[in-house]
């Protein structure tokens, strides 16, 4: 049997728990919901990373659908609101494919059904928008994941790519984490700067996760794990999922993509500018530079490394599909999994090793993060803390 | 059963044929046993009739009220609010509707935000009070509720502004219990009646089971809603503009307008609608029975909404005083028990019913107010 065979018969039994997809975002931004127009049930490979004919073939058993919004809207709440109603829509429309799942007891009958257990993650403090109360709200709705901040820092914590404000968590920021241990929401730490990463740790009783984060030390970009972190998780029981978005995970794209927005910049335009004549600087460029190529290696060697700093009970999967434009190959879309555990076979992982990468890790922190949940719900009550009373 | 134990007379609902064989047509209301000795004191009668059909009240603001308290206990009595587990069970209260309307003045950040934190705190609420109240999502849920001695919550109306002109957020607002959504305030559903996206929103509400509030509305809304809801309407608080000019309080033709179509007009017990005396919310409830039929009346505290009440009516604690009076004026144990119970129950459970149909029939609706309103 090639190491690919085995790793669709592994993907069986032990099917890939992705940590996130833009999927509805993408729906949003292409055809503003409209389901009809992107019917995932059907082959969309020129418009979407993601339907569920790929799902399938990448064996794919659990899905964090990402509820992300820009965090430059004026008011990212209603936004949010709308994401959840599309996941949930397409629960609904696709009921013999995917299966709403609120807790680890829930994943496990959907994989026991043989149906994708459908979960939510919001992208970044600016949904909660300063407000616990909102914050309980999307946890009654099903969000089971909040990422910190995304790309620009919180009114309460700092984002790895911003300029540093609060240096890591404020007094708020930790009352918001504290909150997430009580109402069972998982705390993501994907996006935000290593300060904030660490400041989550000392705060957090339940496990975190990094829904979509690679290696620091193979590849330095601030959207990665930082080793000193990666050493915590085994205390903390949580787990940092691999994310394959080539700027992120290889040195030559970090590079190129530094390189390209400086080249942006002195022909005078904005690095993310998309003007017709913006695009044909960019694409002179391009034409000069190739772009990097990243490969199933380079994931895997993150992985490697990940094993090896933080070990095999606190890794998992996070491919962020449709939410960027370039995937390495052999991952190029959701059904390129199998690609990448036959290359850990490969490289001597062993078949419960990859179980746990895959499937059995992050149900794990799901289920621990229901525990403490339990058990702080019985000894504090609701947090109505304000950012004003804690933060000044 | 016990809930089918209330259809004492029910009227036809929009569009439905009249019963060609009237269950009691010439036999006389007093052939009906009477539910309370005639000859006692109204107060008493009154709470007889209320022990077994307490009240259903349309509008209560006391998430908003207890939002300024930093500590507060509804189950021993609560001073700084004028609602409370002790006067809510003096006053047979079996049912509130919270409204999730934000306090007058500058909003403090979004809409939705708010609501969703009004929400959050109404289920906090509830979550404390687990002998006192519970969350009802539907009529069956009500009288479970009563059935079990716990006065029934059902989350609305919501303000328009909640939905920020997206279904999907109705959607989801939905789901967390919204019942009620007050049709006014927005682009949608303004002084100029309902544009096509307000229609869309209408049809949307009645396919999820949202009830539409018609008090606040204009007049335009309220003839366009009326038309075009398949479920009846709610007016949580109004009272009739022919005794007392109010924006808020509804004409003759609108209430007669209500009857037909089977809505409900809920009056409050708030001076500047009403007048001043109980007196005077009893002429409004007269009148209301009288143009739109006693199948079409309710009543609605409007208790810690900030509004100023009646004498005698400040607190929930006041309902059987007015029920008595109501009795001193001769109405019928039919209608007064129709007035406090009977006739939102017969409201929410349409609302279900029409909403399981619909369900069958359309799906979710993915409009967009762009779509609709700017082409």
């Amino acid at each position: 049997m090639t190491s690919l065979e085995q790793a669709r018969e592994l993907l069986r039994a032990h099917p890939v728990v992705d940590g996130h997809n833009d999927l509805p975002w993408a729906l949003r931004e292409q055809v503003r919901y409209d389901l009809d127009a992107r019917d995932i049930a059907t082959d969309q490979h020129t418009h979407l990373h993601t339907d569920i004919p790929r799902l399938r073939a990448g064996g794919v058993g659990a899905q964090f659908w990402s509820v992300y919004v820009r965090s430059d809207l004026p008011d990212a709440v209603p936004a949010t609101l709308e994401q959840i109603d599309c996941v949930r829509q397409l629960i609904d429309r696709h009921p013999d494919a995917l299966r709403a799942a609120l807790t680890a007891a829930d994943m496990e009958a959907a994989r026991a059904e043989g149906r994708i257990a459908s979960l939510m993650g919001a992208e970044g403090g600016h949904s909660i928008a300063n407000s616990l109360g909102t914050l309980r709200g999307l946890y009654a709705l099903g969000v089971r994941y909040l990422t910190l901040t995304h790309n620009d820092n919180v009114d309460w914590a700092d984002s790895a790519t911003d300029v540093p404000k609060a240096g890591g968590l404020t007094a708020f920021g930790r009352e918001v984490v504290r909150e997430m241990n009580r109402e069972g929401m998982l705390v993501d730490l994907s996006h935000v700067a290593a300060t904030t990463m660490r400041d989550a740790l000392d705060v957090s009783t339940a496990p975190v996760i990094f829904s979509h984060s690679s290696s620091r030390a193979v590849c330095d970009h601030p959207r990665n794990i930082p080793d000193d972190v990666l050493e915590r998780l085994p205390a903390n029981g949580g787990i940092a999922m691999v994310t394959f978005v080539p700027k992120f995970v290889l040195q030559a794209a970090v590079d190129w993509t530094a390189a390209a927005d400086e080249n942006m910049r002195a022909h005078g335009f904005h690095h993310l500018a998309a003007t017709a004549e913006a695009m044909k600087v960019h694409r002179a460029f391009e034409e000069s530079n190739p772009r990097p190529v990243a490969t199933v290696a380079t994931v895997a060697d993150h992985l490697d490394h990940m094993r090896e700093v933080a070990g095999i009970d606190h890794l998992g999967i996070g491919g962020d599909y449709d939410g960027t434009a370039f995937t390495p190959e052999g991952l190029g879309d959701v059904s390129g999994y199998p690609h990448l555990l036959a290359e850990l076979l490969d490289r001597g992982w062993s078949h419960p090793d990859l179980a746990k990468l895959t499937w059995q890790n992050a149900v794990r922190v799901l289920a621990a993060a229901e525990d403490v949940s339990r058990d702080l719900r019985t000894t504090r009550p609701p947090s109505n803390a304000t950012i004003e009373s804690l933060d000044g | 059963m016990a809930d089918l134990q209330h259809d004492l007379h029910t009227t036809p609902e929009v569009g439905e044929p009249a019963d060609p064989f009237p269950p009691f047509a010439d036999v006389p209301d007093a052939a009906v046993a009477p539910l309370s000795d005639p000859d006692a004191d109204p107060l008493d009668r009154a709470h007889t009739l209320l022990a077994a059909h307490p009240v259903v009240d349309g509008h209560n603001a006391l998430p908003r009220a207890l939002r300024r308290l930093p500590f507060y206990d509804l189950q021993l009595g609560e001073s700084g609010v004028g609602t409370d587990l002790p006067r809510l069970r003096e006053g047979h209260v079996g049912a509130l509707f919270w409204s999730l309307h934000p306090p007058a003045g500058p909003a403090c950040g979004t809409a939705v935000a708010a609501t969703l934190e009004q929400v959050d705190l109404v289920r906090s609420v509830i979550r404390a009070h687990p002998e006192g109240l519970r969350p009802a999502r539907g009529a069956g849920q009500v009288i479970d509720a009563r059935n079990c001695g716990r006065v029934a919550v059902v989350l609305g109306p919501a303000p328009a502004t909640a939905l920020e002109d997206s279904l999907g957020i109705l959607r989801v607002l939905h789901s967390l219990g919204l019942r009620v959504l007050t049709l006014a305030g927005t682009t949608w559903a303004s002084e100029a009646g309902l544009t096509r996206f307000g229609e869309e929103v209408v049809r949307e509400m009645n396919r999820l089971g949202v009830l539409a509030d018609l008090s606040g509305a204009s007049d335009a809304t309220i003839a366009r809603t009326l038309t075009l809801s398949r479920t009846p309407v709610l007016c949580t608080r109004s009272a009739a503009r022919a005794l007392r000019p109010h924006p808020d309080n509804l004409s003759d033709e609108l209430l007669a307008a209500l009857g037909t179509a089977g809505g409900l007009c809920m009056v409050p017990l708030a001076a500047d609608q009403t007048g001043p005396t109980l007196r005077d919310v009893a002429d409004h409830l007269d009148h209301v029975r009288e143009i739109a039929g006693p199948g079409c009346v309710g009543l609605s505290g409007t208790h810690d909404s900030g509004a100023a009440h009646p004498q005698d009516l400040t607190d929930a604690a006041g309902y059987p005083h007015l029920i008595a009076e109501l009795l001193r004026r001769g109405w019928p144990e039919t209608d007064i028990t129709q007035l406090t119970w009977g006739n939102i129950q017969r409201v929410l459970r349409t609302a279900e019913f029409a909403a399981q149909t619909a369900q069958q029939r359309r799906e979710q609706s993915t409009a967009t107010i762009t779509e609709l309103d700017r082409p």
